[in-house]
């Protein structure tokens, strides 16, 4: 702080002035400093400003706000239950189509719990029935090459013609 | 609030006691609270001010602005003339606020749409009372930075600081309309004329 400073106001007490609890030290000081009075009267000013705008800014909306509505709506009391009344059968309008549609999906689409494809019986038919399909596969699981005799010895399953044989 | 109506008595039908009674205490003006149109007129734009700016919300502060006047309309029986009529009334917009951000009522409207106060156009309502353009640009550029400020305030700190600042309330009636004690009233407008200097520089 410079020391010409040091001899004015301090803040908190530029701020008890503001606030309306000046000292009598203050209001000494403030008789003869220029400078201290100026930036009271820089605040003042700035607030006097904003409190007119403000205040023209509200009016002109109120103005607006009062041609929507004059007067404060008083609404009658059976207005309040016929309110929720409406409310309630628009939930209800939506919801139960929406339940209704849930709960009979649910109870008539065959469950995985429900299925007899999961019981032991089921599930051993089903193995027998896949041993069977591999057990097919092996067997005519015959390389295609061998029908053509194409190997060194001679094929089992073909028989060779005699003149063939001789020549 | 100077005026004040008595209710006219006719003296010989009512005991001695109650006439003093009725003498001895200030009674409520009547001309003001008995006529919503005239509680509309009067102080509907102030009251609009003081909410709109304390909450920065135009609609909210509208619709709280309507419950306090219908509400001080409902209540009119119960006002002493103790204070003037617009602390009254600013202390019946306090509890509505109150109310209404304890049960949060308009909740999931506020979440859906918010009009803040639009700065700019605050600013643009400026008096224009001879002052010269210069003048006039740098009163609205102080508005603007003002209104910017008091947004950055607690939302208590910019309460008190309106009603001491803008609505002009000694600290005591600041004090009884909240319920806090006066020093409190008075740390919160320390902190907030601190704030305000901080960010408006070391004029103000």
């Amino acid at each position: 702080m410079t020391p010409e400073l040091s001899t004015h106001l301090s803040e908190e007490a530029m701020d008890d002035v503001l606030i309306g609890l000046a000292s009598p030290e203050s209001d000494a000081h403030l008789a003869a400093c220029s400078l201290c009075r100026s930036q009271l009267q820089e605040f003042r000013s700035a607030m006097q400003v904003f409190n007119q705008t403000s205040l023209a800014w509200s009016e002109d909306r109120s103005k607006a706000f009062h041609h929507s509505s004059a007067k404060p709506k008083i609404r009658p009391a059976i207005f309040v239950p016929l309110s929720w009344a409406m409310v309630a059968a628009v939930l209800l309008a939506i919801g139960f189509p929406m339940w209704n549609h849930h709960y009979l999906s649910r109870n008539y689409a065959p469950g995985p719990a429900s299925t007899p494809e999961n019981s032991e019986a089921q599930i051993a038919q089903d193995n027998e029935l896949l041993q069977s399909v591999n057990l097919a596969l092996n067997e005519s699981d015959v390389p295609q090459i061998n029908m053509y005799d194409l190997s060194d010895g001679p094929h089992p399953q073909l028989k060779v013609r005699p003149e063939l044989r001789n020549r | 609030m100077g005026e004040y109506a008595i209710s006219s008595f006719r003296l010989g039908a009512i005991p001695g006691e109650v006439i003093e009674s009725c003498l001895m205490e200030r009674v409520r003006p009547i001309h003001e609270l008995d006529d919503i149109d005239a509680l509309v007129r009067i102080y509907q734009a102030r009251l609009l001010r003081f909410v709109a700016c304390s909450t920065g919300d135009v609609d909210l502060a509208e619709t709280i602005v309507q419950d306090t006047l219908l509400r001080a309309y409902n209540c009119r029986e119960s006002f002493r003339g103790e204070c003037s009529v617009n602390t009254w009334l600013t202390g019946i917009a306090i509890n509505v606020l109150r109310d209404h951000q304890r049960t949060e009522r308009y909740k999931f409207w506020k979440k859906v749409k918010t009009t803040a106060i639009d700065v700019h156009e605050m600013a643009s309502f400026i008096p224009a009372e001879g002052s010269s353009p210069e003048v006039q640009l740098l009163a609205k550029e102080k508005v603007k930075r003002l209104a910017q400020v008091l947004g950055t305030l607690s939302p208590r700190q910019r309460t008190i600081f309106l009603m001491k600042f803008s609505e002009e309330m000694p600290v005591i009636d600041i004090s009884e309309v909240l319920g806090i004690p006066a020093t409190t009233v008075r740390t919160h407008l320390h902190r907030a004329l601190k704030a305000v200097r901080s960010q408006l520089g070391a004029k103000i």
